[in-house]
């Protein structure tokens, strides 16, 4: 049931799989270091944001609070993930104010629909090719040659949906995923103290994207890689926004 | 010894203690939504999001004829969840279909093309309706969590112990723990599933008989390892033998089995279904798949078509003889498509018996003057 729906949705949930193991690869840095990490990179081609501001679609962000489970499998927490959907969207505003940018927020015609089926395809393009920036620019193992200097990554035409139907210059694509240990995890992480073993925490992993709707090139990087933090709070939220998203050149 | 055997013992309570604790769920009520702080609403969450890739992936049937039928069946099976189940064809070789805790239910057409009639359908559509209504991923999400959260205390408790070395044998059967408990689950569904298709008056015996349609599909294929249904499915001819005997219970009035209303909406799909399964490249089961198909009698002329492709494209010995046989006892039906007499084309060419390869050849022009390889037909003619 569980694992053939998952067989079933196929492409999507292989692609997502990269992005996750992408992640884990960073986690593991980002636990042994111990503090907030990012790391970003800008386009190496032509980028120069309109004067007077920019107008900026801010796509639904793609949010998954869970607990980690003594064990430390991660179980998915609605309440939570609604909580940081509030505070991350109250937050954005903040980040808004401080640069020279409008956002427009993204409202599919359908309530019940994520996204309307004529950006679909865009959304996902944006999460194949998001999804080998992950691979290929920040796990080092997996550089490849030709891109090593440069960052140059487009969903070319594939963006203009969106620009038609906002009337944007940027779409800002943002994802989070954030786990809290449960009261077992803790009682772990103490008895592994007393054993000398260490045991992994809650976590907070994001990145966020900016697409130039013009051209589609994806102009702008970051991801941050955290052992605390607390997205469910507008606090938490703001930190996590100012780390991910206060350099963005706009 | 003794710490250790102390150690399995405490072992084996932990995990008896994870099951207990699985009793006290209720069955899903109709129309009943987990409230948000549970962890079923995150399951829940998570395969909402799944559901929308999944209607964005493109590999989803919309026909309103064969959704409708596929609906009408699991409303007729379950009225009271009809509303709470939401049906997905989706565009996919091999026999599966999947039951989403969130109310989405999987049907893939490779089911589709294999079930003979609606009573087969019912038994696998009840069979799904009762993970849901069970809830079934929600009890195993939590016999998994329990488990390994009991492991890990478990294993520091070996280390301590200095028995540490233990520690894979305990996991091993843990695991086995988890495993048999699915396949308790499945066995739950293929009861109550099979209770809820006789209670609608479909014909008992149709339950086995797809098992062994399957089974017997699985023995003749070249990977049964790689076997979808089999790897979620287990149980084998044990499951085989107690449908057999459910079947024997049931009293003696009349059932119906239902073949039209399903071939109503299925045949027109099953050219390309076939074309999907051929793509497998598993021609054991191919053969054993269109056995059963043409034993029911319709659609000689496809079948006999596709009889000849597998024989064309697996290319052993005989195969090529089989072929030709394949294609013209299918145009002799009158009903073969168009691409038999291309087929014979290739095949005749192949054999060097230029003169007969360009009469098919022109012969599937006449047939299907539109083709898209028309070009390339066209530039075989001025070659032989």
């Amino acid at each position: 049931m569980w694992a053939s729906a998952r067989v079933a949705v196929g492409l999507p949930a292989t692609r997502m799989g990269r992005v996750r193991r992408a992640f884990s690869v960073l986690v593991v840095c980002a636990v042994a270091a111990g503090c907030a990490q990012t790391k970003s990179f800008q386009t190496s081609r032509d980028f120069a944001p309109p004067q007077g501001g920019s107008r900026v679609l801010l796509m639904p962000p793609d949010i998954e609070i869970s607990e980690l489970t003594t064990a430390g499998l991660e179980e998915p927490n609605a309440a939570w993930t609604l909580a940081a959907r509030s505070s991350l969207g109250v937050a954005m505003a903040d980040v808004a104010a401080a640069h020279d940018m409008t956002l427009v927020p993204y409202r599919p015609r359908e309530p019940e629909a994520a996204y309307d089926a004529a950006h679909l395809q865009t959304v996902m393009l944006h999460e194949a090719v998001g999804g080998a920036v992950l691979l290929h620019k920040y796990v080092e193992k997996l550089s490849l040659p030709t891109k090593k200097d440069i960052f140059d990554w487009s969903l070319g035409e594939g963006a203009a949906p969106l620009r038609s139907d906002y009337d944007a210059d940027y779409a800002l694509f943002t994802y989070f995923r954030e786990s809290f240990a449960s009261s077992g995890r803790v009682a772990l992480i103490v008895v592994g103290a007393i054993f000398g073993v260490g045991v992994p925490g809650g976590r907070q992993v994001a990145f966020a994207s900016l697409v130039d709707l013009r051209t589609g090139d994806i102009v702008w990087f970051n991801t941050l890689v955290t052992g605390g933090g607390d997205l469910r709070t507008v606090a938490g939220a703001g930190t996590a926004l100012q780390s991910l998203l206060g350099e963005l050149p706009l | 010894m003794r710490p250790a055997g102390r150690a399995l013992a405490l072992c084996v309570l932990l995990l008896a203690a994870g099951c207990a604790a699985q009793g006290d769920i209720q069955d899903i009520a109709p129309g009943e939504v987990p409230p948000l702080e549970t962890d079923e609403a995150g399951l829940w969450m998570v395969m909402d999001r799944a559901e929308q890739r999944l209607r964005a992936s493109g590999r989803v049937v919309e026909d309103p004829a064969l959704k409708g039928y596929v609906r009408g069946v699991v409303c007729d099976l379950s009225p009271d969840y009809c509303d709470d189940i939401r049906v997905y064809i989706v565009r996919a070789a091999e026999f599966n279909a999947s039951m989403a805790p969130n109310g989405t239910l999987h049907v893939w057409t490779g089911l589709l093309l294999r079930v003979q009639n609606e009573a087969q359908l019912a038994f696998v559509l009840g069979h799904e309706l009762v993970h849901y209504q069970r809830r079934h991923t929600l009890k195993r999400w939590r016999t998994v969590r329990n488990t390994t959260d009991s492991l890990v205390f478990f294993n520091f408790a070996l280390a301590g112990a200095g028995v540490g070395i233990l520690a894979p044998l305990v996991q091993l059967a843990a695991l086995g723990g988890v495993l048999s408990y699915s396949r308790d689950q499945e066995r739950e569904a293929d009861e109550l599933g099979f209770a809820s298709m006789s209670a609608a008056g479909y014909e008992p015996k149709e339950a086995q008989k797809l098992w062994d349609m399957l089974l017997a599909e699985r023995e003749a294929s070249a990977d049964p390892d790689r076997d979808i249904f089999f790897s979620t499915h287990p149980g084998e001819k044990e499951r085989s033998e107690s449908l057999a005997k459910l079947a024997a219970e049931v009293d003696g009035r009349s059932y119906q089995v239902r073949r039209e209303p399903l071939l109503a909406v299925t045949l027109p799909h099953h050219d390309g279904w076939l074309h999907d399964e051929l793509q497998r490249r598993d021609y054991g089961r191919f053969e054993v798949m269109l056995d059963y198909l043409q034993e029911a009698g319709e659609e000689t002329g496809l079948l006999l078509f596709y009889r000849g492709e597998m024989h064309r494209l697996r290319g052993a010995e005989d195969d090529d003889a089989k072929a030709l046989q394949a294609y013209r006892d299918a145009i002799a039906t009158g009903k073969a498509p168009p691409e038999a007499q291309r087929a014979l084309g290739l095949l005749y060419w192949r054999q060097g018996r230029n003169d007969d390869a360009r009469t098919a050849f022109e012969k599937y022009l006449v047939l299907d003057p539109a083709a898209e390889d028309r070009a390339m037909i066209e530039h075989y003619l001025r070659q032989l």
